[in-house]
């Protein structure tokens, strides 16, 4: 994203969470911690702030903050994720 | 399962084709590229001589099975990356590049469903690439597509959106117009002004049809046209959104 | 090393004087908006910017109250943790030191809190002896809300996500309590001087 205050969507930082998961997060499922709102990553909001932080699409409650360090990636998750297990 | 699932690999530019005074097709030449799902991105990473890095995300415009892989870059006034993705880079340039990536914005040919796309601006690109997958599979799903662009000349793969609404083609796609800048040209029939209620009603495939929603461009344009989807009766749950933040990618 | 894209540059750059950029920083032109959530626009009316917690004597002020108080204009340069610095930025604004006065703070750290839910956490020191602002005009224009507006805290000489936008008090406490991006990775302090960027810095 340009410079801009505006948010994107879950769907920006879907090869970060393919990176930090190993598996494909954009279709993941959430339930709001806050407004029970059961809906995919793709849909939240994302904002870029020092790291990237995801916003429930409902009420706008936090929902993961995922910061990029050197070596490591620092993840905070909150409400109920559900991720598809993988075969491989 | 490998740790490094989806790796960052050198592309280079093949080909550039512009699109509109503003946008630029970049046919890119991936090694070992593993194919993708229509409606997936992949993230680019542009490294300067200094060590700078910046990174952003671009939809495949083109279809899946294509030998290449194509971006659609707009340029944005003093943006970072897209006045050098558009007026330095020629053939045989590079940058990093990792994907396909994503799950939920993506259409499957294989579930018998209508669908129905909104695109603003360079938005479309994504969903280009499901029509021109949609072509190539031969899927004959009900197919509609609003556009909303600034004018005329801002209409990304013009000439290929009139072939491929064509009458005499095997179930065309519906193909709607709205032109938001300019009085639009003598004779125009599209839409003018911004998406609205009506253009949507007009275009079809209402909530009883159960039709896939998939609506892409600018962070406000896409709010606001999934809002209008949802007033109209559309389940959230079926219709899709990929924001491009505040004026593009 | 990651292939070099010919002629790259990113964002508009300047050049800066030696001693003048913290290490691991580039100078830019440009404001880019960064934030953790969106945008609030409180009414003015019913705004107020409070100093509570560990004082003797918690004090509020109402917006007119806060604009009537003696105020400063600096000029400062500012350093964002993403990497970006920007040179000569000025600000209107009411020194932090100003607002504590009378309050007779007992706790030794401060938790900036904000319009919006952010937080941030700063040692006292840290916002006294002339090192802090409460700003509402940036280059003589009222403060734009997606730069913090109606008013930030102004903190320059740490990384800039210490300059809560939104802020709304000041909250002292004998404890120091991690805030927002210090909880999430970030490091509790901020100096870009000994690029104190992350936990473990």
């Amino acid at each position: 994203m340009e410079s801009g205050s505006l948010h994107t969507d879950g769907n920006e930082i879907g090869g970060v969470l393919a990176e930090v998961f190993a598996v494909e997060m954009t279709a993941a499922g959430r339930v709001c911690q806050s407004c029970g709102l059961d809906s995919q990553v793709g849909a939240h909001r994302l904002y870029h702030g020092a790291g990237f932080v995801l916003r429930c699409p409902g009420c706008g409650e936090l929902a993961a903050v995922i910061a990029a360090l050197p070596g490591r990636n620092v993840i905070s998750l909150h409400g109920t994720w559900s991720i598809a297990r993988t075969s491989e | 399962m490998g740790r490094q699932r989806l790796p960052w690999r050198e592309v280079a530019i093949r080909e550039i084709r512009p699109e509109t005074p503003s946008a630029k097709t970049l046919v890119l030449d991936v090694p070992g590229w593993p194919g993708h799902a229509a409606g997936q991105h992949v993230d680019i990473r542009l490294t300067a001589e200094d060590g700078y890095q910046a990174q952003r995300s671009y939809s495949i415009a083109s279809a899946p099975g294509e030998p290449d892989v194509e971006l659609t870059v707009e340029r944005i006034d003093d943006g970072e990356v897209s006045p050098y993705l558009t007026e330095e880079v020629g053939p045989g340039d590079g940058f990093e590049l990792r994907g396909p990536i994503g799950g939920y914005f993506v259409w499957d040919p294989a579930r018998d469903e209508p669908v129905l796309l909104v695109g603003g601006g360079s938005g479309l690109a994504p969903l280009m690439a499901m029509l021109r997958h949609r072509r190539a599979t031969g899927t004959a799903v009900d197919a509609r597509l609003l556009l909303s662009a600034r004018t005329l000349e801002d209409v990304l793969y013009r000439d290929e959106l009139e072939e491929l609404a064509a009458d005499g083609e095997t179930a065309p796609p519906v193909v709607r117009i709205t032109l938001t800048r300019e009085d639009p040209p003598p004779g125009w029939s599209g839409f003018r002004g911004r998406i609205d209620r009506d253009m949507l009603t007009e275009l079809g495939l209402p909530p009883t049809e159960r039709p896939r929603a998939y609506v892409c461009g600018p962070t406000p344009f896409v709010e606001e046209a999934a809002r209008l989807l949802v007033e109209l009766g559309h389940e959230p749950a079926r219709v899709h959104t990929e924001r491009f933040g505040p004026t593009g990618g | 090393m990651a292939r070099i894209s010919r002629g790259f540059r990113g964002r508009r750059r300047q050049d800066a004087e030696p001693g003048r950029l913290p290490p691991g920083q580039y100078v830019t032109p440009d404001f880019p908006v960064l934030s953790a959530g969106p945008t609030p626009h409180p009414p003015l009316q019913g705004w107020s910017f409070t100093i509570g917690g560990a004082v003797g004597e918690g004090r509020s002020w109402s917006w007119e109250e806060l604009l009537a108080l003696p105020a400063e204009i600096v000029t400062v340069d500012i350093h964002c943790v993403t990497k970006w610095s920007k040179f000569d930025t000025t600000w209107k604004g009411v020194p932090v030191d100003r607002l504590l006065e009378g309050t007779e703070p007992w706790g030794e750290y401060v938790v900036a809190w904000c319009d919006g839910g952010y937080t941030t956490n700063l040692p006292l020191a840290d916002v006294t002896g002339g090192k802090a602002w409460v700003a509402y005009e940036y280059e003589g224009e009222p403060l734009d809300p997606e730069h913090g507006g109606p008013a930030r805290l102004l903190v320059p000489h740490l990384y800039f996500w210490k300059s809560a936008k939104w802020v709304r008090g000041l909250n002292l406490s004998p404890e120091d309590k991690p805030g927002f991006w210090e909880n999430y990775g970030y490091h509790n302090y901020g100096d870009p001087w000994k690029e104190q960027r992350y936990w473990g810095d």
